[in-house]
This record gives structure tokens, C-alpha cells and sequence, in this order.
């Protein structure tokens, strides 16, 4: 079966689409450009060879020699010839990656994928999450959308979110137990990123103390007496030694710093900047109904405040552009909240559940997905004068298991969103993910579609995997007086390469499916658990 | 679902119906107590419950949305404002423009809680700071039910026995898992002082995540705290006193209270005295130890 795209990213004229675990590159006419593929058959072999490997990685550590994982090898293979381009803030970064254990690599079994695509303002870095193994890896974007692979760094949990600062330094990742670490975007050679960082953050936070490293035997060889006892310290120093050195594989080895957390999973991470003091803040918002605003570097410690008012958890939220002040959040309950994130005041309530309701009166609850605004570029017939007065932002918005996307507007002068129009999608497939294409004449809207969604009865077959479909799975949409209509624009990805695609070598089940596509709903609370 | 395995078992089984007795016996003798308006003091034998409660799982738990929504009239009743329904609305707007008007806004109290007991326990160090911060609104917080009501029923106890002297009016307890939702129940700088007192030790390295004192937490003590007000610590483990004073040290919005200022400060004496674990490490004659840590003013934002 074709796995569908359910990722989209666009990046100055190029778009990204995430299938499984790699990433597909297309131009503003949507041909594919190029492509970078999970390294399927590695995950395969590592497995055998990473005995031998950490073995000789012990040996060859001290000596300081080439590197003996594969991994690395080819990173550095890649990198080498392109290392001539040097418009990167960190030339030469990448070749000395910090180590990383054996383990970097979950079970096969495992499905790696993308769980969310996100670039650099400038447009030259593109970051992706991955679930399952729980990395972020950065790529070198060339703008033309051919990408190479500056790094890869396993979180110690999963990331369920990232936000990239203004300055394009510091990724800020939101993980499933609520921390939120910064890490560099490039890593440098020195550590000079840590060093400016932590030292802007006035005493290190990241650097905890360790209590359990106090602990020492209370006898020492003057005190024991008997060959047993003697024997039995020996033994304890031993256990010791070995729990140190267990600590210190522990923490991942990449610089990385603690910046805030939420006692809960958190599910979405914003930088805002505050037009009242032009500096920004990081917005959090956890499965507990929370949004907090917490000063960015180097005061994370600083809480300024928090958005409440949800009634279910939080799944996702959004900064409108050029509303700066403005956020949109959404997720288990019936509305999306508008929110004034500067005053923690919350301005709007609009109504979702009712417009999803005249497609599906039957439905209950819903679960918000993905809140996208996007400003149109005004393209003017006349005068360019006239159409100010009623600029404005457009918002998308997907919920899970609805075949449809929510089109609101957002005019500049009012802190309430209108209903602009429903879209139904073909053959009543689920939308995965959103983009707006600024092209000429008139807009685009691309849109990742579950092709595999056509009969909800499918999910009950559980062991069938799923039928080949030649239902497309990116579909375009076009703006006709100012409604959206479906294209027949047919978008050719590549060709599969025999023997390489996961999904060859180890057929997903239509359920297997579902469960890594659909993971929002099963965020809301049962309330089973009394004492 | 548990009750009905109780009841197949108690034909057969008499350990089963043994448990079920008991349980019965308890709940018994609370809805006895409730009822009878009984000024009796409850006993903790009716209220027992695990120590350990995960603060990571969805509790069954009760909290506001919004601090402004927390209905605080039903636990200090003797606090309550009188208020115009005037006065309410246009406070409504200011809050929360939008709110739905079905939502009844809860009446307002005449003055804020500004001390938190956090995991009270059994209320020993609530029973006693009433009497010595008479003008201050105290609340305990607590995760387990059962130590909850059973505060909860002493605290009504109390408030009965000493009428004529009005004791007791200033001190309530919540059910609530601080560690997620402490920011429902506050405003931002609305406590002047945060009590922890004898917190779960959580020995294991793997649990220290659970510890109520961590680098992220902190930074929402300090959200709640109003600039010079002071967290209380104590406890009687080396290793998490050493814990919580590394935590504290390491955070920006706070600084050690000199030794000085803490022995002046009363409530420190009845920390030390007066909770119910410590008198059991009195009695074990076992060490305790103290921290106490002041909320700094913000810096300004670079």
C-alpha cells in the first residue's frame, strides 16, 4: 500500500512533504525535486553489527580516530564535499558530532515517522521530529529543496513539539513529560552556544544537583577487618563506579539546557514577540488545559503568566501572522479560544463543533489537529489603496477524523473569527496537514489527505493490510470567487525505490496506520482513576 | 467495579469481608459524623490511605479553569463579601470578557487565601498557624481523599468547639494536585508564604521527577509567590533536604533566608513542632532540617 504524505512544510517556493519517515521535496508547481530518505536498511543492520561496534568503539574512542559507526561515516561523507558552500553560521559543524551510544536506534518494529516539519525564518535550515526515535534532525536547506543532514540528536523523551527562536539559534523542544529543552541549531565546535546560553541565564539550570551522587560508603580499608567485609566494600566500590559511569551515559551528549517544564504532556510550543516590548516569550500548552508565557532566554525562569479558560486538553496553537499579539488555540473542547497572549486575555470563543455538526450531525466532541493562519497576498486589480480596509488573515483548521477543512477569516480590525467556508474533501478522505501556496494568479492550497480514510468500517479489519489506492494523497485546491474548489492537479512524487521503503519490506496494517495518524483524541481524560 | 469483587467475595472469603467491614466502618462513621453536626474531633483511624499518591495520573480531580471561577465562599464562609450583583458583573467583564453567561461567577471573599500548606497531611500545621496568623487566609492542599476529608471534617470540628472565640474561620483544605494545577487555584504573587513541609522523599533516582521541589516547579512557586514572600522547607531526609536546598539555590527568583531571620520567624517553630510528622521524628528523636527561601523581585527583561 502507499503510505499517504501527512506532513506539509512549505519553505520559500519549495514544499516539503513528510511520507513516514522521510521527506520530499516539490517546487511551486508541485513536481517533485528531490528527496531524503530515513535510513531504512542501517536500522536493519545496526542491530547486528552493534556489538562489534561499541566494542570498537571503546577501543578507537581514546585513539581519537575515524569514527566506526556507520552513521557517522556517511554524515561526514556527505558532508565533506559540500563543505565548500560555508553559508552556514557553523562551517564545519557536522563532521564533529558528539557520540552517541549504540542504542540510538529503537526496535525495527518500530515506524519512524515525521511527526512535525518546521524552517528557519531565514529559510536555510529545516528541523523535523521524528516519534519513535525520538530525534530532531536538522537539514541544510539549499533553497532550491535539496536537502543534507546536519544532525541528528535523540532527545531523552519524546518531542511532541518544537519552536525555533527568532534568531534562528536555539531550537526549543516540548517533550511528552513536559520539559522544554533548548539546543543549538548548529552545534559548534566548542561549545560556545552552552557557554553564551548558560552564562545568559545567569546560574545554570540545567546543571542540577545530582543527589545521588553523594553517596559513599561510610567504612573505607581502615575500618573492615574481616577478608569478607573487605570483600563486600570491594564489591559496593565496584557497584558504585559502574553507577557513575551509568549516569554519565544517561544525559544525552549534545549540548542542551533545561529551560522550563509543565507537570503534564505538552503538546505545543510557540515563540511569541510581545509588540508592547518587542521581546519574546515562549508559549507552552499542556494535555492539562494550560497555556503558559514564559520569558524566552535567557529568563525562562520567569513565568509571566498563563491563557486558561479550556475546558479539554490543548493540542495545538497558533500566532497569527502580523497579528502578533493575537493566539489561536484549539483542541478537545467544542470552540477555538482567541487569546490576547500578552494580557492572558482571552478575547474570542468560536464555535467548531457546530460548523462540523452540518457535515456530521451526529457528532459529539471533536479534536483539533491543526490551526494554520496565513496571511493572503493582496494581488490587486485596481488601486492597491482600497483593499487595506479589509485586510485580512486566514485560518485552516483540521480536526481529526473529519473529511474537511475549516476556512476562517480573520479581519485586522477584530479579535473574532468568521466563518468563511467549509471544505469538503473528496471521497471523504481526512485532511492530515494544511499549506497555502502564494502563487500567481490565485492561491493554492495543498492539502496531505488520508487516502486510505474512504470507509470507516476498514479500521475494524484489523490484520488486512491496506488496498492499494490510487486516490491521491496530496491534493490542491484552488480559489474560484472566492471559494475553494478541489483540482484535479494530479502531483507525481517519486518513484519508488525497490527495496528501500520501509513500507516494502514491512507491510503497515491499516490500523498500524491509524494509530500513529490519529494520535489527538486519545489525549482527552477518561476520569477512571478515583484515589 | 472493586465493589463487586468485594461483594462475591465476602459469602466465601472472611478476609475479604473483613476489608469490606472496615471500609464500611469508615465510611460509616463519616457520614455519621457529617450528619450529626457532631463537634467531636474525627479520628484518623476512619481516614487511613496509602502514603504515596502518582502526581503524573489523571486524579478524578476538581478544579476551577480560572482563579476567578474557584468558589473559595463554601470553605471560609465566615470571609464571604457582600457584594451587589452590580459590582459582580462588572468584575465578570473585566476578567473575562467573553465569559459564557450561564457560568455563575462564585462570590468573592473579603480578603485572598495567601498561605499555602503544601501537602498539608493531616492538618497539624494548618490546626496550628490559624491561631498565630489570625488575619490571613491559610489553605492546605492535599492529593489523598481520605486525608483530605479527614482534615476537612477536623477542621469543622474545630470551628464548632470554638464558636464563641470565632477560631479557626482562616483555615480551609482543598483536595488538589499542586504539581499540575497550582496556577487554577492562584493569581500571580497572590501568597506571601508556601508551606512544604515532610514531602515524599521519593528515594529512588527515577522517581525524582515526582519530588515536589524541582528546577521547573520552582519557577512556578515563584509565579504564585508575591516578591519577598518565603518558601518553607523542612524535612527529615539528608539527601532531600540537600535536594531542595541545591534546587532552590540554583533558581534566580530565590534567595536563602538567613539562619537568623529563620529562627525569628515563628512559623518556623511551628513547623518544627507541630506537624504530625514532626512530632514523629521528635519522638524518634531524629534530626530536622530547615530552609527557607525568599522570592525575589523579577529582574527586568533584557
Amino acid at each position: 500500500m502507499s503510505l499517504p504524505y501527512h506532513i506539509l512544510k512549505v519553505c520559500g517556493g519549495v514544499v516539503f512533504a513528510a511520507r513516514a519517515g522521510s521527506i520530499y521535496s516539490f517546487n511551486s508547481d508541485l513536481e517533485y525535486i528531490s528527496a531524503w530518505e530515513y535510513p531504512v536498511k542501517q536500522q536493519q543492520q545496526t542491530k547486528g553489527q552493534e556489538a562489534s561496534a561499541t566494542e570498537q568503539q571503546k577501543e578507537s574512542s581514546a585513539a581519537d580516530g575515524p569514527p566506526t559507526k556507520r552513521r557517522k561515516v556517511e554524515s561526514s561523507q556527505e558532508a565533506a564535499p559540500s563543505n565548500g558552500s560555508g553559508d552556514a553560521e557553523g562551517a564545519g559543524a557536522p563532521e564533529t558530532k558528539p557520540k552517541k551510544k549504540g542504542k540510538s536506534y529503537t526496535t525495527p518494529t518500530d515506524r519512524a515517522f515525521v511527526q512535525g516539519l518546521y524552517s528557519t525564518t531565514d529559510g536555510r535550515h529545516l528541523v523535523a521530529i521524528t516519534g519513535s526515535d525520538k530525534t530532531i534532525r536538522v537539514f541544510e536547506h539549499d533553497g532550491a529543496g535539496n536537502l543534507r543532514l546536519l544532525s541528528e540528536r535523540q532527545m531523552p523523551k519524546r518531542p511532541c513539539d518544537i519552536a525555533i527562536t527568532p534568531d534562528n539559534r536555539t531550537i526549543l523542544s516540548a517533550d511528552k513529560f513536559g520539559d522544554v529543552y533548548g539546543l543549538p541549531l548548529i552545534e559548534s565546535e566548542d561549545g560556545q552556544w552552552s557557554k553564551e546560553t548558560s552564562a545568559a541565564q545567569q546560574k545554570s539550570r540545567s546543571a542540577t544537583p545530582a543527589a545521588s551522587q553523594a553517596y559513599k560508603p561510610q567504612a573505607n580499608e581502615f575500618t573492615v577487618h574481616t577478608v569478607r567485609n573487605r570483600k563486600a566494600l570491594e564489591n559496593q566500590k565496584l557497584v558504585l563506579e559502574q553507577r557513575a559511569k551509568e549516569e554519565k551515559a544517561e544525559g544525552p551528549q549534545f549540548e542542551h539546557i533545561l529551560l522550563l517544564g509543565h507537570v503534564s504532556m505538552l503538546t505545543a510550543i510557540a515563540v511569541g514577540t510581545s509588540p508592547k516590548n518587542n521581546k519574546p516569550y515562549i508559549i507552552t500548552a499542556d494535555r492539562d488545559e494550560h497555556i503558559r508565557i514564559t520569558r524566552s532566554i535567557p529568563q525562562t525562569h520567569v513565568i509571566e503568566g498563563f491563557c486558561l479558560g479550556h475546558d479539554e486538553f490543548i493540542s495545538t496553537i497558533c500566532i497569527p501572522p502580523l497579528r502578533p499579539d493575537l493566539l489561536i488555540s484549539g483542541g478537545g473542547d467544542d470552540e477555538l479560544y482567541v487569546w490576547n497572549w500578552v494580557s492572558n486575555q482571552r478575547l474570542s470563543k468560536t464555535d467548531l463543533l457546530k460548523e462540523a455538526q452540518k457535515l456530521a450531525p451526529e457528532m459529539a466532541k471533536l479534536a483539533v489537529t491543526r490551526i494554520f493562519a496565513t496571511r493572503p497576498k493582496q494581488i490587486n486589480k485596481k488601486g492597491d489603496e482600497n483593499n487595506k480596509s479589509d485586510d485580512h488573515t486566514l485560518v485552516f483548521v483540521i480536526c481529526e477524523r473529519i473529511p474537511a477543512i475549516f476556512c476562517f477569516q480573520l479581519k485586522d480590525s477584530e479579535t473574532t473569527l468568521q466563518h468563511a467556508q467549509t471544505i469538503p474533501l473528496p471521497n471523504g478522505n481526512n485532511p492530515l496537514d494544511v499549506e497555502y501556496l502564494h502563487s500567481s494568479p490565485s492561491p493554492r492550497l495543498l492539502v496531505a489527505v488520508d487516502p486510505n480514510s474512504i470507509t470507516t468500517s476498514s479500521t475494524e479489519n484489523t490484520t488486512e493490510p491496506a488496498a492499494t489506492t490510487t486516490t491521491p494523497s496530496l491534493r490542491v485546491f484552488s480559489l474560484e470567487q472566492g471559494q475553494w474548489h478541489p483540482t484535479e492537479q494530479v502531483i507525481k512524487g517519486p518513484e519508488p525505490s525497490t527495496g528501500s521503503s520501509p513500507e516494502e519490506s514491512n507491510p503497515i496494517t491499516v490500523q498500524e496506520l491509524q494509530k500513529i495518524l490519529y494520535t489527538t483524541e486519545s489525549l482527552r481524560k477518561t476520569a477512571t482513576d478515583f484515589e | 467495579m472493586g465493589r463487586s469483587k468485594h461483594n462475591k467475595r465476602e459469602a466465601t472469603a472472611d478476609t475479604a469481608g473483613d476489608k469490606k467491614n472496615k471500609r464500611q466502618k469508615r465510611e460509616d462513621y463519616r457520614t455519621a459524623l457529617r450528619e450529626n453536626g457532631s463537634t467531636e474531633l474525627p479520628r484518623k483511624k476512619h481516614y487511613r490511605q496509602r502514603a504515596h499518591a502518582n502526581p503524573f495520573s489523571d486524579h478524578k480531580l476538581i478544579y476551577p479553569p480560572h482563579p476567578e471561577l474557584m468558589n473559595w465562599s463554601s470553605m471560609y464562609p465566615h470571609y464571604v463579601a457582600e457584594e451587589g450583583p452590580a459590582d459582580q458583573a462588572q468584575t465578570d467583564a473585566e476578567v473575562l470578557p467573553d465569559r459564557d453567561s450561564e457560568v455563575l461567577k462564585p462570590k468573592k471573599l473579603t480578603q485572598d487565601v495567601e498561605v499555602a500548606d503544601i501537602g498539608c497531611g493531616f492538618g497539624g500545621l494548618l490546626v496550628a498557624l490559624a491561631p498565630a496568623l489570625p488575619d490571613k487566609l491559610i489553605l492546605g492542599l492535599e492529593i489523598r481523599v481520605s486525608v483530605t476529608q479527614f482534615v476537612e471534617d477536623r477542621i469543622k470540628a474545630l470551628r464548632a468547639q470554638n464558636e464563641e472565640q470565632k477560631l479557626y474561620r482562616n483555615i480551609a483544605v482543598l483536595r488538589a494536585n499542586t504539581m499540575k494545577f497550582m496556577p487554577n487555584f492562584f493569581t500571580k504573587g497572590q501568597l506571601s508564604k508556601i508551606f512544604i513541609c515532610f514531602p515524599d522523599p521519593h528515594f529512588k533516582a527515577r522517581k525524582h521527577k515526582q519530588r515536589i521541589v524541582s528546577t521547573t516547579l520552582n519557577s512556578e512557586y515563584a509565579y504564585v509567590l508575591q516578591p519577598s514572600g518565603i518558601v518553607y522547607t523542612i524535612t527529615d531526609v539528608p539527601d532531600l533536604h540537600e535536594w531542595m536546598v541545591g534546587h532552590f539555590e540554583a533558581h534566580p527568583s530565590f534567595e536563602r533566608v538567613s539562619e537568623e531571620e529563620q529562627e525569628a520567624d515563628p512559623c518556623v517553630t511551628i513547623m518544627r513542632t507541630e506537624t504530625e510528622e514532626g512530632k514523629k521524628v521528635e519522638r524518634n528523636q531524629g534530626k530536622k532540617y530547615v530552609a527557607l527561601y525568599r522570592r525575589l523581585e523579577d529582574p527586568p527583561h533584557e
